[in-house]
């Protein structure tokens, strides 16, 4: 059986044994949605570059890590990639560095049908960003700063004027109605 | 909503959104808190969720070749490693190196490449921003004037830098090396290959002590047990 063949949870220990080849099939697997997570949140090709880079690595030199019983290779990756972007975010305090309009739109990746998992995440993405959009405006926004933006709570409140409590509220309700509509897609995730 | 008091530090936790204290004290409550774990794995699908929403953008070629030519030269180092395990060290043999003893670290880890530090944040201790040094470091690169680096350190961990450096020849990565005050140059397992805008954040692996120099040079895939170039990247003495 060659190695694309093999579901990523398969492949991990053959990364964690120092299989570059098996290494390769996980990166090309998820490089696109972390690429894409980084560059949300970086709001620059180059810095999504480095997020990017600095999380494959960290992931490949760390495999052991990987626990199947806390979730998809998929969720690993991303969570990874996320606590990068933060860390960069924080680091650089590059707050300020959103929505590089002149970069990227050369690259979009097209939305082709190429296999049916390209087509079922399009999907999830789509009731994703449905579930996000259809959020009061107050909560959405909240989870969008925190979660893309890379800030903390008290970041957020000094940004909007108002006290972390309701910060805190706002990110409650607005994730506590996104569980309730996502339903069995946060299954499929976890 | 929990029944717990920290409760409704939750939705922060799970969204990033505590900064590194709040976060490691809220870590510590979990781990005592039945009712704040149940809550965690109720939203933690939430946040996982979330990156779906971020429109799909495709990365550079290079972004994998870059990564893949590091991974490569590591898993080769490796299998070095596990087949020839007591290698015995060589003695330099290189012209600009000749004129200083190599005493190399036994057994070094160049070779070892399960490597705990990790280009960019990924290594051993993370530095602070409060009490870090910056060590001036020279960047030798002809064909990259504007190149700069620099150490960031912190409690004997350093961290080097680096800015406007070109990629390593074919088939090269950058092997950093740890010089002590007077002595030759050990190995580290610090392998690395700069992002296409030339920088790069490798942890040095080790203990840096008072008088020490990080050196850099470009190696062979798998990295070098004496320098086989010249440095390109040597920094003031710690």
């Amino acid at each position: 059986m060659s190695l694309t063949q093999l579901a990523d949870e398969d492949l991990m220990p053959l990364v964690r044994r120092g299989d570059a080849a098996a290494f390769e099939v996980v990166y090309e697997r998820h490089a696109t949605a972390a690429f894409s997570l980084a560059y949300r949140m970086t709001g620059t090709r180059s810095a999504a570059e480095d997020v990017v880079q600095e999380s494959f690595l960290s992931m490949w030199r760390s495999g052991a890590r990987y626990d199947r019983a806390r979730g998809s290779v998929r969720t690993w990756v991303l969570g990874i990639v996320h606590n990068r972007a933060i860390d960069a975010l924080r680091r650089s305090m590059v707050h300020d560095r959103r929505r590089a309009s002149d970069e990227g739109l050369e690259e979009r990746f097209e939305a082709r049908d190429r296999t049916d998992i390209e087509a079922a995440r399009r999907e999830e993405a789509e009731e994703v960003r449905d579930a996000l959009r259809t959020l009061p405006p107050d909560q959405s926004r909240v989870i969008e700063l925190a979660f893309f933006g890379g800030f903390t709570h008290t970041e957020i409140a000094r940004m909007l004027d108002t006290p972390v409590g309701t910060v805190k509220g706002r990110m409650r309700l607005g994730m506590e109605k996104m569980r309730g509509q996502l339903g069995g897609l946060t299954e499929a995730i976890g | 909503m929990s029944t717990c008091d920290r409760g409704a530090d939750v939705p922060s936790y799970v969204l990033g959104a505590l900064a590194g204290d709040e976060r490691a004290s809220f870590e510590r409550h979990l781990a005592t808190c039945s009712a704040c774990r149940r809550e965690v794995a109720d939203l933690q699908v939430v946040a996982d969720s979330l990156p779906l929403a971020a429109e799909q953008v495709a990365p550079p070629r290079e972004l994998k070749d870059r990564i893949m030519t590091v991974v490569r030269a590591e898993a080769q180092a490796r299998e070095a490693e596990e087949s020839a395990p007591r290698r015995p060290a060589r003695s330099g043999h290189e012209p600009w190196w000749r004129r200083i003893t190599l005493r190399l670290a036994p057994l070094r880890a160049a070779v070892a490449a399960v490597l705990l530090l990790a280009i960019g944040a990924g290594g051993a201790v993370p530095l602070s921003r409060s009490s870090t040094t910056e060590v001036p470091a020279q960047a030798r690169f002809a064909s990259a004037p504007a190149a700069q680096a620099s150490l960031d350190v912190l409690n004997g961990r350093a961290r080097l830098k680096v800015s406007d450096m070109p990629g390593p020849p074919a088939g090269k990565v950058y092997e950093v090396w740890l010089k002590p005050p007077g002595g030759a140059p050990a190995p580290t397992n610090a392998l690395f290959s700069p992002t296409r805008q030339g920088s790069a954040s490798v942890d040095v692996p080790g203990k840096v002590s008072s008088g020490d120099q990080v050196l850099v040079t470009a190696e062979p895939a798998g990295g070098s047990a004496a320098p086989t170039s010249p440095p390109v990247i040597v920094s003031n003495p710690v």
